[in-house]
């Protein structure tokens, strides 16, 4: 009867047991834990190639504190040298006290001598770490990624901010640049085109800006003592803009070339990105712009006797404005003149074929040839794998339609 | 609370079963077949939608495996048998306790947590051999919408990022991808073998062998929607991606502005697989229970003796899970075979023939 | 068992013998041919005018023989009964009846004139309706079983009267609709009632461990309602209630726990309507438990469960505050649950001023001071406001709730999981009465959950739930 009875009440001992081990979990606080107060958030990464290895900067967001009335996000930038981009990571660490957490890590900026080597030696670290996101931004940038990452930003607190503005959703939809990410990247590295791109980021001074302007914005590095950079010396108040119209291209992770913003144009309306950019063209000498309303770019491989990559774009477009004065009556019936698609579709055609020039030139198949002949024939690709490139030629179209 | 009703059967094999796939599997199979790793599956999935066949069709006799086994060979044979499927069953429950100890890791945490984080799952798999089998089939009532809709989640915000054209060209492995596939996969098909030590408890409807087989195959088609999705995604990187339905949802654009939304989904995905990894723990338990006799507190204490056993093991082989995914899936794969295609089969073969003797 | 013996003087010394208590008093007169009578009654909880009027007045004049039969009809008290046995009359002056004795009676006479103190029929603060009866049950059984018996003209509306209590010997009703309960229930709470042997119930809720499968258990597994309508509502459907005299709250098996996410409003405002006031008891409660528990654990162990934007307000909010966040937010729900216990007990007087307290001191000073933050006080708020969306869950919830955050602090949002599936698997194994306690859901009833979460409308709602057994399946033709 005895040990019936404590049996019955064992249950509620396992529970009282349970709850007090739990409770001791939860006030003692500590299983290696690292929260919120410890943690460095980082926003951005940039990183540059030096002699011992790699240099790494990163933006980490620093709280405002509760009085928050200006709002917005203030950031310090820190730099650590190391052999691996780990060994830089760590030293972050022991630099400031805060683990370095790369979950809210949202782009990953290449210096221009880092992008010149196979970058996946850069970047392995953060494809392999399970905490972090591969599906941040990936950039490379003129100069050094640290002195960008740490510059700071005319239009936006955090200079990382102020460039991922440069990769929205509306800037490339925009055509005006064409955006990758680590996951992309990798996926291009890994696969069997083994080419990729990413947008180059380049800074200039702001004209006229007043160094000291703006609130709560980047404290442009951490003090000497750190080993933070917070840009050159003789600029590092000055405030810069951001632009990348321009996209690096790469070949077995190296960048091997640069496409200008017309070739990039080009890449993003071959890629269907462009929904509501503006193209420039032009009618008895004088210059025009288009809305481009509509756009339909593809790329083909025809694989009957010697491979042939098509090229071809259609755009519907309507006309935006021209460089020259008109009667308002005139601008009411203002349309696309058959002249101007002529002329338009010579232009977008010369983008093409050179943006085809380059790629073969550099030997990069941004166009995913190679993918597009392996998954569709797999005699075909082992016969071209190594020469597509070389052996292929490209009939380009363009098409312009004005819309009624 | 006696029954296992045919309707949580069905559940259980198209929405939870499922889930139990999700992890580890697709980049093992990436690992070995690349891009046909659908190849694999579907042959597992049509395989064990075989076996699950068989093993409902026993459950026509309502008796339950330790009594079938006294029929067919007589109890001191049936015992032995019994306890060697409970051990199987107790190995089985390994690589999906120790996947999903990293996948807590991973996923529930933003830095490697300490080793006794994922201890109170132990707890929780005590607690359920301490319940009733049938209380269990009643969860289904509840895990079977939640992993639907978990499923379908996480499938609609990946698969807009997906190109699917990635699984082509077909057959570019070969037939020896296919093959390592298929027996690297091995591992993660027992649920046929999960059903075995509900015999008995299932309350038997006409037609449910053959409605189970084909719910098995629905919830498989939701595997291979996924499995494509999730090398549509990563492509030649899926080999990379070590949890594999946590990963595939956080490219949706939306996530950009209202955080990562499909948590929602992973964690109700996560919840289902708590209960899916408990199943071959609570059947080791079930088997020896119908093999050595029901006492009143035989279960909790088993539950608890079997539950620390694997708390050790996950101790033990904390750092050496490569290793132990090596000799599961590389070495003794065919185990998983054995037991899971091979002893229903079998089982219902000797119960036919002396099903016919007895009739003679 | 002694029984009177038709001596008045030792009838009545042997009774004072029994009830020695000084209220207990004796009222002794004679008829006009010279018959003593003796009326001993307890003085608190008799009604005297009444006693005088019905039973005094009329024997004074009594001129026939001394018999029981004969007696009873001189006294206009429509309830009357005879009793030989002491010990039966003790328990009947106890009980607030007067007993009459007189010389040579040969039985006492018992007459129904006790006095009922009760308050009026009010409506429930528990259970506030804009639309549909207000009616609330009151301490007394009497008036409850008249609430009761209003609402169904019908002999099949069965009250068992069954007395529970060594020493209170409390009147429960046992209420049910013959022919639509099912036997089989009444019988298991008859004798589950039969087998309670305690001294004193208080209240309905003591029965509630008795009646329950799991008595130690934290799940609520007998309803409960303080609203007449309701449980008549419930006896319709074919469920067992039970009425305990002294205790305004009704019980009501077997239970279900979507019960309690209905509310009897639910029943008078459109369907779309009850259904989507339903769903969103559910939302707030799950939120009610969830957040202060995944908020903690997301800044300790997981903290890409914020937006990017929203992790740095909440890390400049928690800068200087000199807690962890566990710590923090543990400390405001014990604020919290203080407050609202002493809101609940303080006289009505000092709660405005203890809002304020509350409100800007406990609140806006913490704040400004730093010991606790914005965030940590708005979602304990948002968690204090869902839990009261089911109020009748909030013994429970609370605990689930404190629970949920002991586990996100130490084990983080896994633990979060576990213990939901802990509470899945206790809850889904939970039956009472045959039924469970998660249907329709676990076990799945598709019938079932045309009146659960979702509100078909009435027409839709032709046939009782199906979970309960009912004999009688109809209920609309």
């Amino acid at each position: 009867m005895k040990l019936r009875k404590f049996l019955h009440t064992v249950p509620m001992k396992i529970y009282l047991l349970l709850l007090a081990v739990v409770a001791f979990a939860f006030f003692s606080n500590d299983f290696g834990l690292v929260d919120i107060q410890k943690t460095a958030i980082i926003l951005a990464a940039g990183i540059d190639k030096t002699e011992k290895g790699y240099s790494l900067t990163a933006q980490i967001a620093v709280p405002k504190g509760s009085d928050r009335t200006t709002g917005g996000t203030s950031s310090v930038e820190i730099e650590a040298e190391g052999q691996t981009v780990s060994d830089c990571i760590s030293l972050i660490f022991s630099k400031t006290g805060w683990v370095p957490k790369l979950v809210f890590c949202d782009l990953i900026v290449l210096g221009e001598e880092a992008a010149k080597e196979d970058v996946v030696s850069s970047l392995n670290y953060f494809l392999r770490n399970d905490y972090m996101p591969d599906s941040c931004l990936l950039a490379v940038c003129e100069g050094k990624a640290g002195e960008l990452i740490s510059s700071k930003s005319a239009i936006d607190d955090a200079s990382s901010l102020a460039i991922e503005k440069l990769f929205s959703d509306a800037a490339v939809r925009s055509g005006k640049v064409v955006t990758n990410t680590l996951k992309d990247f990798a996926i291009d590295y890994y696969g069997v085109s083994k080419s990729s791109y990413l947008p180059y980021v380049r800074m200039t001074d702001q004209a006229g800006s007043q160094g000291e302007s703006g609130s709560g914005g980047s404290s442009g590095g951490s003090g000497g003592g750190s080993g933070s950079s917070g840009g050159s010396e003789s600029d590092g108040n000055s405030e810069k803009i951001y632009s990348a119209e321009e996209t690096a291209i790469f070949k077995n992770g190296a960048m091997v070339g640069l496409l200008p913003r017309e070739q990039t144009l080009a890449f993003s309306l071959l890629q269907g990105n462009m929904s509501t950019g503006t193209v420039n063209s032009e009618e008895d000498g004088r210059p025009v712009t288009l809305t481009v309303m509509k756009n339909e770019g593809s790329v083909a491989l025809k694989t009957d006797g010697t491979p042939r990559a098509e090229l071809s774009l259609e755009v519907t477009v309507r006309l935006c404005c021209r460089g020259t004065t008109a009667a308002m009556e005139d601008i009411s019936s203002d349309s696309v003149t058959p002249t101007i698609i002529r002329n338009t579709e010579e232009r977008l055609g010369g983008y093409i074929r050179d943006l085809w020039q380059t790629t073969k030139d550099c030997g990069c198949d941004i166009f995913k040839l190679n993918r597009m002949l392996y998954r569709s024939s797999l005699k075909q690709y082992a016969r071209w794998k190594d020469t597509l490139l070389d052996v292929a030629e490209a009939d380009v179209s363009a098409k312009v339609i004005s819309m009624k | 609370m006696n029954k296992i009703s045919s309707r949580q059967i069905y559940l259980f094999l198209a929405c939870v079963a499922p889930v139990g796939k999700l992890i580890l599997l697709p980049a093992q199979l990436a690992n070995f077949s690349k891009n046909d790793l659908l190849f694999p599956l579907l042959a597992h999935l049509l395989l064990q939608a075989a076996a699950v066949f068989c093993v409902l069709l026993l459950a026509k006799k309502g008796q339950t495996l330790y009594d079938l086994l006294v029929r067919a060979f007589g109890k001191i044979v049936a015992k032995m048998l019994s306890t060697v499927f409970a051990l199987f069953l107790l190995f089985a429950a390994l690589l999906p306790l120790l996947e999903q100890k990293l996948f807590v890791q991973n996923v529930f945490y933003d830095t490697l947590p300490s080793v006794v984080s994922f201890a109170p799952y132990f707890l929780f798999a005590a607690f359920v051999c301490a319940k009733p089998l049938a209380g269990f089939g009643r969860t289904w009532d509840i895990l079977g919408p939640l992993a639907a809709v978990g499923l379908i989640g996480i499938l609609a915000l990946s698969a807009p990022n997906a190109d699917y054209a990635a699984l082509m060209p077909a057959g570019a492995s070969g037939g020896a991808g296919f093959l390592k596939g298929a027996a690297a996969g091995f591992p993660w098909f027992y649920d046929a073998a999960l059903l075995i030590p509900m015999l008995g408890h299932i309350d038997y409807k006409k037609g449910m062998a053959w409605k189970g087989a084909l719910f098995y195959l629905l919830g498989g088609a939701f595997v291979i929607f996924f499995f494509a999705t999730f090398y549509g995604i990563f492509q030649e990187t899926a080999v990379n991606q070590l949890f594999a339905f946590s990963a595939t949802s956080k490219y949706y654009s939306g996530i950009t502005m209202l955080g990562r939304i499909d948590y929602v989904f992973i964690y109700a995905l996560a919840l289902v697989m708590a209960f899916y990894c408990a199943l071959p723990v609570q059947g080791c338990a079930e088997c020896a229970l119908q093999a050595y006799g029901r006492k009143k507190y035989l279960p909790t204490v088993l539950g608890i003796l079997i539950s620390a056993l694997l708390f050790a093991l996950s101790l033990l082989l904390d750092y050496k899970f490569a290793d132990v995914l090596k000799v599961i899936s590389g070495t003794v794969f065919w185990l998983f075979p054995v037991f899971c295609l091979a002893v229903p089969a079998l089982l219902l073969l000797f119960l036919i023939k002396g099903g016919r003797r007895e009739t003679a | 068992m002694k029984n009177i013996t038709g001596k008045l003087k030792g009838d009545l010394k042997e009774l004072k013998k029994l009830l020695p208590a000084e209220d207990t008093l004796t009222f002794e007169f004679t008829a006009e041919k010279g018959l003593a009578f003796a009326l001993i009654y307890a003085d608190p909880i008799t009604d005297k005018e009444l006693l005088g009027e019905q039973v005094i007045r009329p024997l004074l004049r009594y001129e026939g023989e001394p018999a029981a039969a004969e007696v009873g009809k001189k006294i206009t008290s429509p309830e009357l009964r005879t009793e030989k046995s002491f010990e039966k009359l003790c328990e009947e002056i106890l009980a607030g009846n007067p007993v009459l004795l007189w010389e040579g009676a040969d039985e006492g006479i018992i007459a129904g004139t006790k006095k009922v103190f009760t308050r009026a029929v009010a409506e429930p603060s528990t259970d506030v309706v804009v639309k549909g009866p207000r009616e609330g049950f009151i301490e007394d059984v009497k008036i409850n079983t008249s609430l009761v018996r209003r609402r169904f003209k019908t002999g099949e509306l069965k009250m068992d009267m069954l007395e529970v209590g060594r020493r209170s010997k409390t009147v429960i009703v046992v209420c049910y609709l013959e022919g639509i309960s099912t036997k089989q229930v009444v019988e298991a709470v008859k004798k589950k009632l039969g087998e309670i042997d305690i001294d004193y119930i208080p209240d309905s809720s003591y029965l509630t461990h008795f009646l329950a499968s799991r008595p130690y258990s934290l799940v609520k597994q007998v309803g409960t309602t303080e609203k007449p309508d309701t449980f008549c509502a419930k006896i319709a459907e074919g469920r067992v209630g039970l009425l305990v005299d002294g205790s305004p709250i009704a019980l009501t098996v077997p239970y279900l726990l979507i019960e309690d996410f209905q509310s009897s409003e639910d029943y008078f405002v459109p369907p779309y309507r009850a259904t989507f006031t339903r769903l969103l008891r559910l939302f707030a409660l799950i939120v009610a438990i969830y957040l202060p528990a995944f908020y903690v654990a997301a800044q300790l162990f997981k903290l890409q469960l914020f937006p990017v934007k929203l992790l740095l307000t909440i890390a400049g909010s928690i800068r200087d505050i000199p807690f962890s966040p566990s710590l923090e937010m543990l400390l405001v729900l014990l604020v919290l649950e203080v407050l609202n216990e002493a809101s609940i007990r303080m006289p009505k007087y000092v709660g405005m001023a203890l809002s304020v307290v509350g409100a800007l001191v406990l609140g806006e000073t913490a704040v400004s001071a730093g010991f606790v933050s914005t965030p940590a006080i708005i979602i304990i708020a948002f968690s204090g406001i869902g839990l009261y969306a089911v109020p009748n869950l909030i013994e429970q919830t609370s605990v689930v709730r404190l629970v949920m955050l002991l586990v996100a602090g130490s084990v983080g949002t896994y633990g979060i999981v576990l213990v939901t599936a802990f509470v899945i698997l206790y809850l889904v194994t939970t039956e009472n009465f045959g039924v469970p306690l998660l249907a329709p859901f676990s076990p799945f009833r598709a019938h079932d959950l045309r009146d659960s979460l979702v509100k078909y409308n009435l027409g839709s709602l032709s046939t009782r739930p199906r979970l309960l057994k009912s004999p009688n399946k109809r209920r609309l033709r």
